[in-house]
């Protein structure tokens, strides 16, 4: 078990060490082809899930689909015309073609049923199935189509602008494809009007791909502008790339088994390389530590021995504490979670074991001459940056209590912040405000009923039971209650039907537009409407045994919380009036309330596990629950305040914020360590007694902050830079992860270097009064 | 090489085919399907049977529909008139369905509601709109003209023991793109029907379970059709099936459907 020894091999046989890292490395590539991606984002949660499956039996019992895409067709003055109706019907057509669409349920002008009164009689056709070219054939689809609450607000827009074509999609069908295909079908009809596509599917699938995408920009950019800054660091070529390859090589470890072991790359695990990128940014410290030794001894061998004698210990204690704060992730209910930090577990461990070997094998296998020049600016008291940071630790040893006071002033105000804080999310706000998905979605919310589909499913006590007038006479009521929420579009009902055809039957007298009074009577209706419309619109509505209504809701907004909202006003509206309904939320708009919300509490709960996790790892690591208790100030002080910014920003605390609150803590507590470490190590050094001589503490904390923290300001910078490409990307999660993974370490390694040693002189007396280990 | 394909032709005709007809040259495809209709359709002057139908939808929920069904055929140009009397599901007893089928044009349907005591013309564009909320169209009930489609006569096999001519027929305007027909080659009713949709995916198949003689004429007493997208199905069971009863005409218009005809509706 000596760590050492590894070294010490290393540098005797570099090559031996390269070698074999290539070969293993070489055989994790060859997994690679075996690639699988899981672009839906939807599988965060499994089939097997409650909600997955209650929704499969909803969409079961109901023959409806689990996912629609609308497309909407606006004409600046109305759609009402010939060109326009036979565009939609070419169109609708072409849709009807396209792979993965349910043909047979698209509702379009063209292929939508209507049950109407015509002289004594009843007609039953498509809404057009001739296109009408005279103004009164116009004039007579215009009264068809108003006179009609199941047509108003879904199939055409109050002011007759807008028009919508539904195409629900089979299962398991790529939204982002068909909406494709459909887009490319659009551009052959040209002409005044404007062709929107929009629906979860659109989004969520279109979120997917473009992730993928940007995670195979980000990746390569965010690992040339590390090498960048490395070479700007160190000045050499070499060490550069010796430092990429560390991570090239993690990366193609860990994605290697990943793959092999059979997983798909999901979402999450996209994110693998960027992450293990910005963890193998760690052997900076052995680099920096390295060049302060090299330029004092001259002797390359032994400045790698001492160095890895030096930083050995806070590395292999960061590396734990990173495992540590992904490993968290393998106790989550999620599974592609659980496979993300699997994976980053093991490729940690890995870049921990090439801090051993890799590393030394490289810098012994570097000719001197390449660093001795570079390493001869290094030198605590000739270094610009490592002198301003000695001054920032100074600063916080020598007015502790200002800094403290300061410190708790911001504390306070970020906590008011916190408690600002709404938890929401909604899918088509992660595309920026000009995207296509969101003009799309934006133009059909405000024409038309909302493309955000829920449904509220309500169960009678025996079958049959929905034939009963008092029954549908409740449904009607919940209707009109839940249309009183500002969210809610538009509802649809078996009721609708019913009233529906009461009104045709009695030759389009508006008297009859009522539940009829026996139960018999609304059998027949309903029995008339099987025999007359689609069968699947009847079967939307009602299941099977007439024991199951189902009330279709469309929503304005894809905000997880408006579907929150009809589940209180249904809950609301059972507890005002005593109804034999059990009701129970369903459909897209529920799944992805349940999706956010496991998501997120996952990652609360995985958050706070780290919080544990990481405080353990530093207790081991310092062999003090005291030291770990100063370690972790920084790092809480640092989350707070992020925190508290996006409470006062306004900004909703959504999946990505809690995907990143789980992630950021294994990473930023590594600087914490490094600090500590490194200061005990040369408080033991130099011999000085830090509980009575505050001096040699100040000196020992400015020498840290200097030397180690040039260090640690290299690792936070390089981390910032690498994640501040993210700031750029045009899906807003990722400005998101950009901004907070580039503020969270540099405001880390800021806390570090400026409150650890104004903690540190303040408590002084309480640190290394008793239990201080040898 | 012409000799050599007939030869081959008449060898595989020669294996597959067991009846005595076999080495006759074959009818073509449209006299084929004719003849099918015909049979299917048409049988005798006038057919009574009670109808037990089964709706059954994916998760294996079932529907039923028990009728009493009437039918007379009028005169050479093929028009026919449908009796159709609903005695269950309970709560809607007594509906009753007419429908005027003309070979050239839309049909003319009314339905009595007994809980309105009313009678409602029903117009409807489109033959291909489903049955009752079964899987059948009501062209699938009522029988489509051999001229919508063209047919192709595309190999002979045996089916189910059966000796059938495969014919690939496919509509002028339909929500389908192309129809593939097993017609049994002895009885000319259809043993099997695989319909594609504009992708050419199967939308549905029609399967004759069980064809029995009923009087004179061979019938298809249970019949399915599945819908191969939705996974619905619709299972048609006829008893107590006659032809040639005598049904008046009379019997087919608004008075009888208010008042069914109990000396056929039983």
């Amino acid at each position: 078990m000596n760590k050492n020894a590894l070294v010490e091999f290393s540098i005797a046989r570099p090559k031996f060490v390269l070698g074999a890292v290539l070969l293993v490395t070489l055989a994790f590539a060859a997994q690679l082809p075996r690639i699988r991606l899981d672009t839906n984002p939807k599988n965060m949660l499994p089939p097997t899930s409650d909600v997955r499956v209650w929704n499969d039996s909803v969409d079961q019992a109901f023959a409806l689909y689990e996912d629609t895409v609308v497309v909407g067709v606006v004409h600046p003055r109305s759609v009402l015309n010939p060109g326009t109706l036979e565009k939609v019907r070419d169109i609708t057509a072409a849709i009807l073609k396209v792979k993965g669409v349910a043909g047979r349920d698209v509702s379009s002008f063209t292929t939508i049923d209507n049950v109407s009164a015509e002289g004594a009689g009843l007609r039953v056709a498509p809404l057009v199935s001739r296109i009408p070219r005279s103004d009164a054939e116009l004039q007579a689809l215009r009264k068809t189509l108003f006179e009609n609450p199941l047509f108003v607000d879904r199939i055409i827009s109050r002011d007759e602008k807008t028009t919508a074509i539904y195409v629900p999609l089979e299962k398991g069908a790529n939204g982002k494809e068909v909406a494709d295909r459909i887009r490319e079908i659009l551009t052959r009809y040209p002409g005044e009007e404007q062709y929107h596509v929009a629906g979860d599917p659109v989004a969520r699938d279109t979120f997917g791909a473009e992730m993928f995408k940007l995670m195979g920009i980000f990746s390569p950019i965010a690992g040339m502008i590390m090498f960048a800054a490395i070479y700007v660091m160190f000045r050499s070529l070499a060490l550069a790339m010796a430092m990429m390859m560390v991570a090239m090589v993690a990366i193609v470890w860990t994605m290697g088994l990943g793959i092999g072991l059979g997983f798909p790359v999901h979402i999450m695990s996209s994110m693998a390389p960027v992450f293990l990128m910005a963890i193998a940014t760690d052997s900076i410290h052995i680099f920096n530590e390295f060049y302060f030794r090299f330029r004092e001894k001259a002797d390359k061998r032994r400045a790698i021995v001492e160095t890895m004698e030096a930083v050995g210990r806070p590395v292999r204690y960061t590396a734990l504490a990173t495992a540590a704060g992904f490993g968290v992730l393998l106790f989550m209910e999620i599974v592609p979670v659980k496979v993300f930090g699997g994976l980053i577990v093991f490729g940690t461990i890995a870049l921990r074991l090439f801090s051993f070997s890799l590393i030394p094998a490289v810098l012994a296998a570097v000719r001197p001459e390449k660093i001795g020049a570079a390493a001869a600016g290094e030198d605590i008291a000739v270094s610009p940056t490592a002198r301003a940071l000695g001054r920032l630790g100074a600063l916080g040893a020598e007015w502790p209590k200002t800094t403290a006071a300061v410190g708790l002033a911001l504390i306070l105000l970020a906590l008011f912040g916190v408690s600002r804080i709404v938890v929401n999310n909604n899918l088509v706000a992660w595309f920026k405000p000009g995207s296509e998905v969101r003009i799309a979605d934006t133009v059909i919310n405000r024409a038309l009923g909302g493309t955000s589909l829920g449904y509220v499913v309500a169960t009678a006590g025996k079958p049959d039971a929905i034939k009963q007038p008092d029954i549908l006479r409740d449904i009607e009521g919940l209707q009109r209650h839940l249309e009183k929420l500002p969210v809610v579009g538009k509802t649809t009902s078996v009721v609708d039907y019913v009233k529906r055809i009461n009104r045709v039957l009695h030759d389009d007298n508006p008297e009859f537009d009522a539940v009829p009074d026996a139960a018999d009577t609304i059998a027949q209706y309903l029995f008339l409407f099987s025999m007359s419309a689609k069968p699947s619109d009847l079967d939307n509505v009602v299941d099977y045994p007439f024991q199951k209504a189902n009330i279709w809701v469309q929503l304005k907004t894809w905000d997880a919380a408006a579907m929150r909202d009809v589940i209180r006003a249904s809950e609301e509206y059972r507890r005002l009036n005593p109804i034999a309904l059990e009701l129970k939320p369903a459909g897209i708009a529920y799944f992805n309330l349940v999706w956010n919300h496991e998501v997120l509490w996952d990652m609360v709960k995985g958050f706070l596990l780290a919080l544990v996790a990481v405080f353990l790892i530093l207790a081991f690591a310092f062999r003090s629950f005291k030291w770990a208790l100063v370690g972790y100030v920084p790092l809480l002080f640092t989350i707070l305040l992020i925190y508290g910014v996006v409470g006062f920003a306004g900004k909703d605390f959504d999946m990505p914020i809690s995907v990143l609150s789980c992630l950021s803590l294994g990473m930023a507590v590594d600087f914490s360590i490094h600090f500590i470490s490194r200061l005990r190590q040369r408080l033991v050094e130099t011999g000085a007694a830090a509980a009575r001589d505050l001096a040699a503490l100040k000196e020992a904390l400015a020498w840290t902050a200097a030397r180690p923290g040039k260090g640690i300001m290299r690792n936070a910078v390089l981390f910032a830079a690498a994640f501040s490409v993210m700031l750029f990307a045009p899906l807003t999660p990722y400005i998101t992860v950009g901004a907070f993974i580039v503020s969270m370490m540099l405001l880390s390694a800021l806390f570090v270097i400026l409150y650890l040693p104004a903690l540190i002189v303040l408590m002084r007396g309480w640190l290394f009064g008793t239990g201080e280990p040898k | 090489m012409r000799s050599l394909r007939i030869f081959a032709t008449s060898l595989l005709t020669a294996i597959t085919v067991t009846s005595p007809a076999a080495g006759a040259a074959e009818p073509s495809a449209s006299d084929i399907v004719k003849r099918s209709l015909d049979t299917y359709y048409y049988a005798g002057s006038d057919m009574r049977s009670k109808v037990q139908m089964k709706l059954i939808n994916p998760q294996g929920k079932v529907r039923e529909r028990e009728m009493t069904m009437l039918r007379i055929n009028l005169g050479a140009a093929g028009d026919q008139r449908y009796y159709i009397y609903f005695h269950g599901p309970a709560d809607v007893k007594g509906t009753s369905f007419l429908v005027w089928k003309y070979p050239a044009k839309e049909d003319d349907r009314w339905i009595f509601v007994p809980a309105l005591r009313l009678v409602k013309r029903i117009a409807a564009d489109d033959k291909r709109s489903s049955f009752v909320g079964s899987d059948f169209t009501y062209e699938d009930v009522s029988g489509r003209d051999v001229d919508d489609e063209s047919h192709a006569l595309v190999r002979k096999e045996s089916l189910g023991g059966r000796p059938a001519y495969v014919i690939e027929s496919k509509p002028k305007a339909a929500d389908y793109s192309r129809r593939v027909s097993w017609i049994d080659a002895e009885r000319w009713l259809p043993l099997k029907e695989e319909y594609f949709d504009a992708r050419n995916e199967p939308l549905r198949t029609f399967t004759a379970e069980k064809v029995e003689q009923a009087g004179k004429y061979w019938t298809v007493t249970a019949r399915t059709m599945k819908n191969q997208q939705s996974g619905h199905r619709t299972e048609v069971v006829f008893r107590e099936v006659e032809y040639d009863v005598g049904l008046k005409q009379d019997i087919f218009t608004e008075r009888y459907l208010r008042d069914a005809p109990s000396q056929w509706v039983r």
